[in-house]
């Protein structure tokens, strides 16, 4: 696996043995110390995956987030210190995909990029192919798009990947921890945060009033769904 | 207070209700004799001119019942005064008055034996039904001679006076009692403020405070009492200013320790991944350099989490958890050789995944810290409230006197063996149970070791599932099957 990594990281040992760890894993490294630096590195070398401290100098992580949202469906993990703080639910707002709570071991990093990475490279599995029609969206696994009124959503590969997850059995609850195993590859103990803000981000691009859900239903007290198709 | 203030009414009430009494005895006692007095003075003065004047000089000498009317005394002795006569001649034939038929015999023995005697006598009492005056004497020769007058008056203001003396008694004790409770309230008016700031302040709003009245004991108390709540306040507010100051610090210093943490942890894995390639001398230095990080880790993670607690940041957000699912997940994760026994069906609780991952994981370390290599039981337990989950050792267990302390922080039953955990693991599942309104208990286990046993409220079976009835107890290793089917 060669996949280019961006590490955005002010704490130079921390940066340093994350590079190393990586490196080790496969992944080759470009580094970046501080929020500017990032998204100029960024730019440059157009990386398979960012990842992205929360709390770094000159510009945050959060804003860092935001910047390369607005110019690709980039994956983004972010490296948070707390996981209980409003940091997680800003940060999977500005548009990460996933976070990984400091300190960690660099096994349980390395998971997690290639979680995000797996999705995105897609084929999961089969059964994926063709396209999947929901309401007016028109949904094609193979080329991993989506289209309303023949003009493309541009969606993260997360949010697609949770949309083309829920399509698939129109009807049918998902609950946060199977959409946590399917769309992030946790098996357990996922965060439900990821798929709450996943699903509103998702919907405030695809339904007509993301207020009023009519595509991906809340099923109170148990998870997710797609509408079916009649109705 | 309402036992003081009745108090203190019924005693004004009692020396009030005494005073009276008093003063309205020695008034009817004063009245009754006097006006008797004047009554007993008038008869005896008319009775003596009766008998040492107009006796004597009567014609015929009235030796019996007939001399004595045609003698004329009757009419004699009514004009001087207003009284009838009862004339006694020794024979069966007395003067009695017309209204008056056997008042003779009415008359009191002993009067009549006074008058035998040849002595003036009197008695009070009632003849035919009216209350009188009965004054007696006779002369040497002459018949007893009894003179009879009316009292009836006398009674008559006498009993107006006890109906006007109770009148007077009810009022005044009706006074008192009135008078009484105003006093009492007016007295114990502070009081019930003082009792009121005593309560707000044990209710712990410690700015409560009594209203300084005036001059008197209570007012020199109020003072008293609101310098001691002043006192407590500040004392209590410098505690509190203390332990925010503490919780923050461990707050800041866990959250200063993450950043070289996390490049320690990351270093740490690195070296372990790479820990075939070093020398054997260096690889143990680096092995336990590994096993060091992770104990730090370990410490911080519970120390950030503590400090969670201490901030109020954790509020529990409640979810649908499949108990046994997560039973069997946690201890395949952290303790696989211990033994699960499980309900045939699922048990659901509203709870919150994450932190009973907590709790459990927490207390299955715990059984690992503390009884290493004995086996460990955990069970599920269904009860009609909820559900209780239960990790037993067979470990060396704890002194009873230390099973209340278990749940503090960094207490360490055995200081000897304390290397493995940061001492708060079983304070952080506690937290947690609190949190989720589950309540985590210890005890002696029979046979020696320990038991944790988390009860969670609520539970339902899944729907749609058909084996609910048999509930499984693990009691000492061996499962007993308990049936609700049986009688």
């Amino acid at each position: 696996m060669d996949a280019r990594i961006l590490l955005v990281e002010d704490d130079p040992s921390i940066r340093e043995v994350t590079a190393l760890g990586l490196g080790a894993a496969g992944f080759t490294v470009a580094t970046a110390a501080d929020g500017v630096e990032g998204v100029e590195r960024w730019r440059a070398e157009r990386p398979d995956l960012v990842l992205l401290d929360v709390m770094l100098p000159r510009m945050d992580g959060l804003e860092v987030c935001r910047a390369i949202r607005r110019e690709a469906t980039t994956p983004i993990v972010m490296l948070t210190a707390r996981a209980d703080t409003i940091d997680v639910v800003v940060g999977l707002e500005s548009g990460a995909d996933d976070y990984v709570r400091k300190p960690f071991e660099m096994r349980e990093l390395v998971a997690r990029v290639r979680a995000a990475l797996r999705r995105h490279a897609g084929g999961t599995g089969a059964g994926e192919v063709g396209t999947i029609v929901l309401g007016p969206l028109r949904i094609d696994l193979d080329g991993r798009t989506v289209e309303r009124d023949a003009r493309e959503i541009p969606l993260t590969r997360t949010e697609f990947d949770l949309l083309a997850d829920l399509a698939q059995h129109p009807g049918r609850v998902c609950t946060r921890e199977v959409l946590l195993d399917h769309v992030w590859g946790y098996d357990y103990l996922g965060d439900s945060r990821l798929v709450d803000v996943a699903i509103g981000r998702l919907r405030a691009k695809v339904e007509d009033d993301p207020s009023n859900p009519s595509l991906v239903v809340t099923v109170r007290g148990a998870g997710y769904k797609a509408a079916r198709p009649d109705g | 207070m309402r036992g003081v203030r009745a108090r203190l009414a019924l005693t004004l009430v009692a020396l009030v209700a005494v005073t009276v009494a008093a003063i309205g005895l020695g008034v009817y006692g004063f009245v009754d004799a006097s006006l008797r007095d004047r009554l007993i003075a008038d008869g005896r003065k008319q009775a003596d001119y009766n008998l040492s004047v107009l006796l004597p000089g009567a014609v015929p000498p009235p030796t019996d019942r007939a001399a004595f009317i045609a003698s004329g005394l009757p009419d004699a002795f009514a004009l001087r005064g207003d009284s009838a006569t009862i004339a006694d001649f020794g024979d069966a034939k007395p003067f009695e008055p017309v209204s008056m038929p056997g008042a003779l015999g009415e008359i009191s023995p002993a009067l009549r034996a006074t008058v035998a005697a040849g002595q003036l006598g009197y008695a009070w009492q009632t003849l035919a039904g009216q209350p009188v005056l009965i004054v007696g004497g006779r002369q040497a020769g002459s018949p007893s001679l009894y003179f009879v007058f009316e009292a009836s008056d006398v009674e008559t203001a006498l009993a107006q006076l006890r109906i006007g003396l109770a009148a007077a008694a009810a009022l005044a004790i009706l006074a008192a009692l009135a008078a009484g409770g105003l006093i009492a309230r007016g007295i114990l008016r502070p009081v019930d403020a003082a009792a009121g700031a005593a309560r707000r302040i044990g209710g712990g709003d410690l700015s409560a405070r009594v209203p300084v009245g005036g001059r008197d004991e209570f007012g020199r108390w109020a003072v008293a009492f609101n310098e001691m709540a002043t006192a407590l306040e500040s004392t209590v507010e410098r505690l509190e200013v203390a332990k925010r100051q503490n919780q923050r610090f461990v707050a800041d210093v866990s959250h200063e320790l993450r950043t070289p943490l996390t490049a320690l942890v990351a270093e740490a894995s690195l070296i372990e991944a790479g820990l075939g390639n070093l020398p054997p001398g260096q690889r143990r230095a680096a092995e336990l350099l590994v096993a060091d990080v992770r104990r730090l880790r370990a410490l911080v993670d519970d120390l950030m989490e503590v400090s969670r607690f201490d901030a109020g940041a954790e509020q529990a957000a409640f979810e649908q958890v499949d108990l046994s699912h997560l039973v069997t997940t946690v201890v395949a994760s952290r303790l696989p050789e211990a033994a699960v026994s499980l309900p045939p069906a699922p048990v659901l609780v509203e709870a919150e995944l994450r932190r009973l991952d907590r709790i459990l994981g927490n207390l299955l370390d715990n059984a690992r810290d503390h009884a290493p290599g004995a086996p460990v039981e955990v069970a599920v337990v269904p009860t009609m409230e909820g559900a209780v989950v239960t990790v037993a050792d067979r470990g060396p267990g704890v002194p009873r006197e230390v099973l209340p302390h278990l749940f503090e922080r960094f207490y360490k039953a055995d200081a000897s063996r304390s290397a493995g955990s940061s001492g708060l693991g079983l304070a952080i599942a506690a937290e947690h149970a609190a949190l989720l309104g589950a309540t985590l208990r210890a005890r002696r286990r029979p046979g020696g070791g320990l038991v944790f046993a988390l009860t969670l409220p609520v539970t339902r079976s899944l729907p749609g599932s058909d084996g609910p009835d048999t509930m499984v107890a693990d009691s000492g290793g061996a499962s007993e099957s308990v049936s609700r089917d049986r009688p």
